[in-house]
């Protein structure tokens, strides 16, 4: 009874959101007769119910307006080329024509903790427990320490009582082979989770790597480059635009050496972690790609050569469907801008979702809950057809993963893959009419936030104006909490005074006292000369850096690494040029 | 300065990312009709520079992966020196329990975990604030 109006959908011809129609007229006539019947009937429970329906409403998480029901016609106004085809162009509904029929997604837990002997021990467990990647290959999602993050040793004053939490303590080439001998280097893929430190753990990893005979061309994994974060957490080595340059560093030096490597993460994740909404999220992580491509093109390179090597890390949070949809609506905006951006190749267009099921919206209180929280997420994720995925553990609010965590955090994804079946077809729910339109929904209203941070001259220009709105839905959120406008089970709901003893992770009180020794140890026995001749290069490197030369930090960075150089005396040197006056 | 408003320095180190519950605090105690300022910092000096120059009633560090313990002790060591003991400190985020103990010890005065509520915190600063509370007209 409908006639669907099929144009065929080419990277080279993107279509935007026309006002056609997929419809016929006759059809459309006739579904909004049906939802004249419906809405009566709808209308009468609802006065039963002592609730009038003409003021009735209903919002997502992010405060989109819902209607009870969805029909054909709130779909009319969608392109059928913007849903179109898994694989294909604008990428809706998902990247792959295959989807997941021949290779799930990957597992990828973020592993990281004391010592690297201690997070390598974690490694292999999980290895051995199933954690698998892409073809058969493991994927290593590896935390450094906040010592690490914030650029200094772990002798530093300011790292008492932090090193080795919230990661491991790695912080040199010597602790890289601790961290990895044994391992083959071209078959693994490496996520180094940093902060600022990413050139230091990058040139750590890569003079390990040349150690070990490994080339550089074979190495898989991912830099980060969140140097954007700083807008929205107190984490601020470097002003915003030193940041792009250098998240540009790697981008040009990876693009010309490391074709396998994923250069630039785009995280959205933390900006939902931080308060975002979802429309939020997928607004300033587009925002954030524009600009930092845009810094990449601007210093020379085309869009085909590297923005196929940029990945995104989402979150998936509670609004089950919002958060399916808004993967969607990403898919289709990222694809789109990336071709005015001059992108031709399908690859240069593709949002490759890492996963990251929601912290935020874990609870201490009956930790056992959790559980189901991140199996609702993870099968959101799925739905969603993403790349990779990260189960947060159920002890999340409480400390680091225990072993036990950690496993039933796997245990989810792998039920999921082998068990529920979702895996058989691709976009399994696309064409509902709720979720294209939810989809066209989150769109538009992103869309929005997009263009008002152009017209404040790009991501990096507005660090004020992304903090004030990621802010105000955080403190929306909790006032919802407070309010009961938003439930949470164990919190504001069903609260039990019933504890549930779970067992809390603690790390190995020695580690820190270990790794200061070793740090102490590893420049009393280096080869001092070389070592100063290698800091003295990449000084020099960082000021033509800052010039504006562009291919210069990581080579000798990577040469000083060599030499046994640290991350905190590596990361002195960028603060030193490129921070903010560094009171530190 | 002005009388009958309560000051507070909320802090958290520049190393950690987990500041939305000690961004929404901030924002709650202001309505509440504090002063407030936050900071990032990275040795504890800082905080207790920035207490003093402030002459802060209350000190609230938020912490949600370790490295209370060396910071608990600094702050509350470096009062006394000052014969500040009557500024009010108090910590939030994710401390383990095994922790409290030895932090109230110290003199930490209370601990908030997840799930407290901004007004349990604004209820207990104006029960305990050295500067009485008074009511902005």
């Amino acid at each position: 009874m409908s006639t669907p109006v099929a144009a065929a959908a080419h990277p080279s011809a993107p279509a935007v959101n026309t006002p056609s129609t997929q419809f016929t007229t006759e059809f459309l006539e006739a579904t909004r007769k049906l939802e004249q019947e419906w809405r009566q009937k709808f209308s009468a429970i609802a006065q039963k119910f002592g609730v009038d329906p003409s003021t009735y409403a209903r919002h997502t998480d992010s405060g989109l307006p819902l209607k009870p029901a969805y029909f054909p016609h709130d779909v009319a106004t969608v392109d059928f080329q913007s849903i179109g085809a898994p694989g294909i162009f604008p990428f809706t509904r998902g990247l792959y024509a295959a989807q997941y029929q021949f290779m799930p997604w990957a597992n990828q837990p973020v592993i990281g903790y004391g010592l690297p002997e201690e997070t390598r021990r974690r490694m292999d467990y999980l290895q051995s427990q199933g954690m698998t990647g892409y073809f058969g290959n493991t994927f290593y999602n590896l935390v450094y320490d906040l010592v690490s993050h914030e650029g200094i040793d772990p002798d530093h004053p300011a790292a008492e009582g932090r090193v080795g939490q919230c990661g491991m303590a790695v912080y040199s080439r010597e602790d890289n082979a601790r961290l990895f001998d044994g391992l083959p280097l071209d078959k693994i893929n490496v996520v180094h989770i940093s902060y600022y430190e990413n050139l230091p753990v990058l040139a750590h990893y890569l003079a390990y790597a040349r150690r070990k005979g490994v080339p550089w061309e074979k190495l898989g994994g991912n830099s980060m480059n969140w140097y954007y974060q700083s807008a929205y957490v107190g984490m601020t080595c470097f002003p915003p635009k030193a940041g792009m340059d250098l998240a540009a560093e790697i981008v040009s030096f990876c693009t010309k050496r490391m074709p396998k490597w994923n250069t630039v993460n785009i995280f959205g994740y933390g900006m939902e972690e931080a308060g975002s909404t979802a429309v939020q999220e997928v607004a300033f992580s587009v925002a954030t790609g524009i600009d930092y491509a845009r810094n990449c093109i601007a210093k020379g390179l085309k869009p085909d050569e590297f923005l196929h090597r940029f990945g995104f890390q989402i979150s998936q949070a509670n609004d089950f469907f919002e958060e399916v949809c808004k993967i969607r609506a990403l898919r289709r905006i990222w694809a789109r801008k990336c071709h005015e951006l001059g992108a031709r190749d399908p690859r240069s267009m593709h949002v490759r979702i890492h996963t990251h099921t929601s912290g935020a919206v874990l609870t201490a209180q009956q930790p056992l809950n959790n559980l189901i929280r991140t199996t609702l997420h993870a099968f959101g994720a799925a739905l969603a057809g993403v790349q990779a995925m990260e189960v947060s553990t159920f002890d999340e609010a409480l400390a680091i993963p225990t072993e036990h965590s950690a496993t039933m955090a796997l245990r989810v994804q792998q039920i999921i893959q082998d068990e529920s079946g979702i895996t058989r077809v691709a976009d399994p729910l696309g064409g509902s009419y709720f979720v294209e339109a939810l989809t066209n929904q989150i769109e538009a209203a992103a869309l929005a936030i997009v263009e008002e941070v152009e017209k404040r001259g790009g991501y990096h220009k507005c660090h004020d104006y992304v903090r004030e709105q990621i802010e105000s839905s955080a403190v929306r959120w909790r006032d919802q909490v407070d309010a009961k406008e938003r439930m949470l089970v164990g919190v504001n709901k069903y609260q039990s005074d019933e504890m549930q003893d779970v067992e809390v992770f603690k790390v190995n009180p020695d580690s820190e006292r270990i790794a200061i020794e070793r740090i102490k140890a590893l420049r009393a026995s280096r080869d001092h000369a070389r070592w100063e001749a290698a800091m003295a290069d990449l000084e020099q490197a960082t000021v033509r850096f800052k010039g504006g030369e562009i291919g210069v930090l990581l080579p000798a960075m990577i040469e000083a690494s060599d030499a046994d150089a640290t991350t905190g005396e590596l990361m002195g040197v960028l603060k030193k040029h490129l921070g903010w006056a560094p009171p530190h | 300065m002005k009388d009958g408003i309560i000051r507070v320095l909320l802090g958290k180190t520049t190393m950690e990312a987990h500041d939305r519950g000690v961004r929404y605090l901030a924002t709650k105690l202001r309505e509440a009709g504090m002063e407030v300022i936050f900071m990032n910092f990275l040795e504890p000096q800082e905080i207790l520079d920035a207490a003093i120059q402030e002459d802060v009633d209350v000190i609230g560090v938020s912490s949600s992966v370790e490295g209370h313990l060396p910071v608990a002790r600094e702050v509350t060591r470096r009062l006394k020196e000052l014969g500040k003991e009557n500024v009010l400190v108090m910590f939030g985020g994710v401390i383990p329990e095994r922790d409290f103990a030895p932090m109230k010890e110290l003199g930490v005065r209370e601990i908030f975990g997840p799930g407290s509520s901004a007004e349990s915190i604004v209820t207990f600063i104006r029960n305990n604030a050295r500067r009485p509370h008074v009511a902005l007209t």
